[in-house]
């Protein structure tokens, strides 16, 4: 009996540890396959140079230009509105209120509604609608806005990772001790300057923690941005809010669905694959570098 | 002399529990007035009425009129931030908000809008809270590092930068150690020259020391209130007599 339920127990052990190992394994071997097979291209002309004959030579600087500006301009989006959000949201909402409930089922669904759908929504409603009003009010109809751009693009994102910024500053707005409320209170603070001079630098890490996972989500997906402002092939950089931009994970898409010679891709594609992932975690590393250095400041200075 | 604070009738609740009882009150000016009572008497709930405290507190309600200058400080309608101002306060454990001991002691200020002599007055006030020798050459540094009674002295400077008329101190030695508390208590004795102090402690012999009035709370009502002298040699009600000689509480 003893040894029967031992037995047990060290296969439950063994089973668990199993899955845990098939982590690392998924890991290891997706980025080792694409290091080991992206590396040979990888070079200063690959990442600065733009794509020739039909992408299957040449370089990708302008989707790694594109991706680096469409994450920045959505980040310039969705930081102030989610953080602006989750203040109302946990600082000034009643709680028990209709309208509070109402939030926060619209971000829940938010938050699960696929990428593709996104896509659909930022075509209709940014390309379509906003940009065909900016037009009409203040271009005279001619064609300026109305059109897929990198402005939709990034807004369309900043939609996609509200959820996000959201769900992450308010976790952080709930962690700020009552008593340092109290203390700003107790000083003569209006409730506006307890959340501007209290609540908001105390909860400065865990805003950049909601930056850091939007632009980790923001940085990989290609569904919402296909209709609304990425572009196939483009030969200059997008040079203003409404001109369309190449972007590295459509890139990626466009040479493995859209290519005349797929084998002379191939190792095209697994070096954009590559670089792909060197940026987002390029992105993230600075993202957790500022984070550390303003959580140094907050409990040293 | 006629009273500078006047509390009629002040109730309050928590929730459908109410933990004060009609209290009738009178705070002299210049005056070091100790609330002492057991726990849950009610002594924090009457403080936290005096500046409104109170209203961050959803579930509590009060009811009653605190005749403060010729203003009822519980109408709803009183700028309850600058009531605040006016009326300085220190809470139980100290309050340090992450900063330097210099960005600490602007903050009130800064609320304010006021930046001009922020210099003069941080030093003032650090002496006023006898603080100021421990950290004159180091007013960067981050005020949460310091030891425990001198977080605490920062919070009185701090409170002491918005020149309030009245100091509502909430157990304020109840975490430190005795000289911590002496160096306190000495600072109160200085202060009360140009302020009004009310003083929660839960320490009865820091009210015999410190003030010069004594009011005693128990079960949510005042039972008494008199000169310190009177309420520790000669207390009129049995109560009193028990709880300052130790017998409860």
């Amino acid at each position: 009996m003893s040894s029967r339920i031992r037995t047990a127990s060290r296969m439950f052990v063994s089973l668990t540890g199993l899955a845990a190992l098939i982590i690392v394994i998924m890991v290891v071997v997706i980025l080792g396959n694409i290091a080991v097979n992206g590396w040979e291209l990888l070079s200063w002309e690959f990442i600065a140079g733009n794509p020739r004959t039909g992408m299957t030579e040449g370089g990708i600087f302008p989707a790694i230009f594109g991706t680096v500006v469409l994450v920045l301009l959505m980040t310039l989006a969705v930081v102030p509105l989610g953080v602006a959000a989750a203040v109302w949201l946990h600082e000034y909402a009643r709680q028990d209120s209709r309208f509070v409930q109402l939030v926060r089922l619209a971000l829940q669904n938010l938050a699960g509604v696929p990428a593709i759908v996104f896509g659909l929504f930022g075509l209709g409603f940014f390309v379509q609608f906003t940009g065909g009003g900016i037009d009409q009010l203040f271009f005279g109809g001619t064609l300026t806005f109305a059109q897929p751009c990198i402005l939709w693009a990034s807004l369309t994102l900043a939609i996609l990772t509200l959820p996000t910024v959201v769900v992450a500053t308010e976790e952080s707005l709930r962690a700020v001790p009552k008593i340092y409320r109290e203390a700003a209170y107790a000083l003569g603070a209006t409730r506006w300057q307890v959340v501007w001079h209290v609540v908001l630098p105390n909860s400065l890490g865990g805003i950049l923690t909601g930056t850091i996972l939007a632009i980790s989500r923001g940085a990989g997906e290609v569904a919402p941005i296909m209709f609304t402002g990425a572009a196939y092939f483009l030969p200059f950089l997008p040079g203003s809010l409404n001109d369309q931009f190449m972007e590295l994970g459509y890139h990626i898409y466009v040479m493995t669905t859209q290519s005349p010679d797929v084998e002379a891709t191939k190792p095209l594609l697994y070096s954009t694959v590559l670089v792909l992932l060197l940026l987002t975690f390029a992105l993230n590393f600075t993202a957790v570098l500022i984070r550390a250095k303003v959580r140094r400041r907050m409990r040293s200075s | 002399m006629s009273a500078l604070i006047e509390v009629r009738g002040l109730s309050a609740w928590h929730g459908a529990r109410q933990v004060l009882h009609d209290v009738q009150l009178a705070i002299e000016e210049h005056e070091i007035l100790g609330v002492i009572g057991p726990a849950g008497a009610g002594k924090t709930t009457f403080l936290r009425s005096l500046n409104r405290m109170n209203d961050l507190d959803a579930g509590c309600r009060t009811q009653g009129v605190i005749a403060y200058q010729g203003i009822d400080l519980a109408d709803r309608a009183i700028d309850t931030a600058a009531l605040r101002r006016r009326f300085g306060m220190v809470f139980a454990v100290p309050v340090p908000l992450p900063g330097s001991i210099r960005q600490n002691l602007a903050l009130g200020p800064a609320l304010g809008g006021s930046k001009s002599g922020l210099e003069g007055r941080i030093e003032s006030t650090l002496r006023a809270a006898c603080l100021w020798d421990e950290v004159k050459d180091r007013l960067d540094m981050s005020a949460p590092s310091l030891s425990g009674g001198q977080q605490q002295r920062l919070c009185l400077a701090r409170a002491l930068m918005l020149e309030p008329e009245v100091l509502l101190l909430d157990e304020p030695c109840s975490g430190l150690d005795p000289i911590s508390t002496s160096r306190i208590e000495d600072a109160l004795q200085e202060l009360k020259s140009h302020l009004t102090v009310v003083l929660v402690t839960n320490n009865v012999m820091q009210a015999s020391r410190a003030s010069d009035r004594v009011a005693f709370f128990n079960g949510g009502r005042l039972v008494e209130c008199g000169a310190t002298k009177q309420i520790f040699i000669n207390p009129r009600e049995k109560e009193t007599h028990d709880y300052i000689s130790g017998r409860f509480g």
